[in-house]
């Protein structure tokens, strides 16, 4: 029981995990000229106007809130793309597309300080909300799944503020299930507890999606 | 096992068994309200905090009853629908009592009874509390035991956080996002 009373099982606070998704690289198109910036994590520049160049992300947010650039959308981000990846989630019930990792904390910091560089932007707004409904929907219906002998889910391709909100409870979930599977308390094998339809065991791995 | 600082076990231990005693005592006519001398008979049925029940049962001097909520009774209500038995009001502790009461008592069908309920319980709490706002209280929570109520707060709270961040700074264009309402809902 030790650890059900922890309050720290959340470890990353949504603004922490876009803290990180913001040293992701991002191409801009500078209308200023700049001489080259030498910082710790890299040399960025020097910037010309009208030559695009990679830079972080945080440093395309400043430079766009300085009217000194303007952001060039990633192409993961057009809308026949996330059309696409939006029909193939809602055809596959246990698998999750391929998506940027941070691909939730780089829309939003995108189409709140960029909309003008996104071309359709409510388009693609409302496709991203709804490929993150459908994406969370499936991690819901994922984990009812788990048994007593699961130790380990296995989410392939979650994205890192979708894991970061299951997080908390899916630990809490599988420690409460440990401790109520732990060997003195069962002592048959599987069959008194199963009411519910038993899903394939394969042992000490349990993945979301099927092989 | 928690610690022995931990509160909640603390409080859990405050339940109240029934016990049978097997020996005579002598001087604790206080935990027997029908006796006459100041002394417990051989045999009597007592009902005492579990904290002492357990160390009395380690040492033999009494054997535990099981309390009604691992009855027969408890057993056929979740079987009927384990989400709608109410161990929130009723019996808080109803898990970490059981894992605590399991080792003491000859009855061996507790520990699957406890998992059994706890998964089937699971399944339902599963979607609810992630759709769960965050002034509205749903009733089933006070159905929830204390450890159950845990893994809901988490939930809930991660949910919140998570849509706080993304109205964070929008302001005006709020109503962009808080679209489409989903079936699962709870409002």
């Amino acid at each position: 029981m030790a650890g059900q009373t922890d309050h720290s099982l959340s470890i990353f606070s949504a603004a922490e995990v876009e803290f990180i998704a913001e040293d992701e690289m991002i191409e801009i198109v500078p209308n200023i000229r700049m001489d080259a910036l030498n910082l710790l994590c890299g040399d960025f520049g020097p910037f010309v106007p009208q030559i695009p160049c990679t830079v972080p992300l945080w440093l395309a947010v400043a430079l766009k809130k300085r009217g000194k650039c303007s952001i060039r959308t990633p192409d993961w981000m057009s809308v026949e793309k996330l059309t696409q990846v939006l029909e193939a989630e809602r055809e596959s019930p246990r698998e999750f597309q391929p998506l940027p990792f941070h691909y939730v904390e780089i829309s939003r910091l995108l189409l709140d300080h960029a909309h003008d560089d996104i071309p359709e932007v409510y388009m693609v707004r409302s496709l991203i909300e709804d490929i993150r409904n459908v994406r969370f929907h499936k991690v819901e219906s994922g984990l009812e799944t788990i048994s007593g002998r699961t130790h380990a889910v296995k989410l392939k391709n979650l994205s890192a503020m979708e894991v970061n909100l299951v997080r908390p409870f899916m630990a809490r979930v599988l420690q409460a299930f440990y401790k109520h599977d732990s060997p003195e308390m069962v002592q048959q094998a599987d069959t008194s507890a199963s009411k519910r339809p038993q899903v394939v065991d394969r042992g000490p791995r349990r993945d979301l999606r099927p092989r | 096992m928690p610690g022995y600082y931990d509160i909640s076990d603390i409080l859990m231990e405050d339940e109240a068994v029934s016990v049978v005693f097997h020996v005579g005592a002598n001087g604790v006519g206080l935990l027997d309200p029908g006796t006459e001398t100041n002394s417990v008979e051989k045999g009597a049925k007592i009902d005492l905090p579990f904290w002492l029940a357990h160390e009395l049962c380690r040492r033999r001097a009494v054997s535990i009853t099981i309390p009604s909520c691992f009855g027969q009774k408890m057993k056929k209500d979740v079987q009927a629908d384990a989400a709608c038995v109410d161990l929130g009001t009723r019996y808080p502790y109803f898990y970490e009592f059981g894992c605590k009461l399991f080792p003491l008592v000859g009855d061996k069908s507790i520990g699957p009874f406890l998992r059994h309920t706890f998964a089937n319980r699971y399944k339902e709490m599963l979607s609810k509390s992630h759709t769960a706002s965050l002034n509205a209280i749903p009733k089933f929570v006070l159905r929830l035991s204390k450890e159950e109520y845990q893994l809901f707060e988490a939930a809930r709270s991660s949910m919140v956080e998570f849509k706080k961040w993304r109205v964070r700074d929008l302001g005006l264009m709020k109503t962009t996002i808080v679209g489409h309402k989903r079936k699962t809902d709870l409002h």
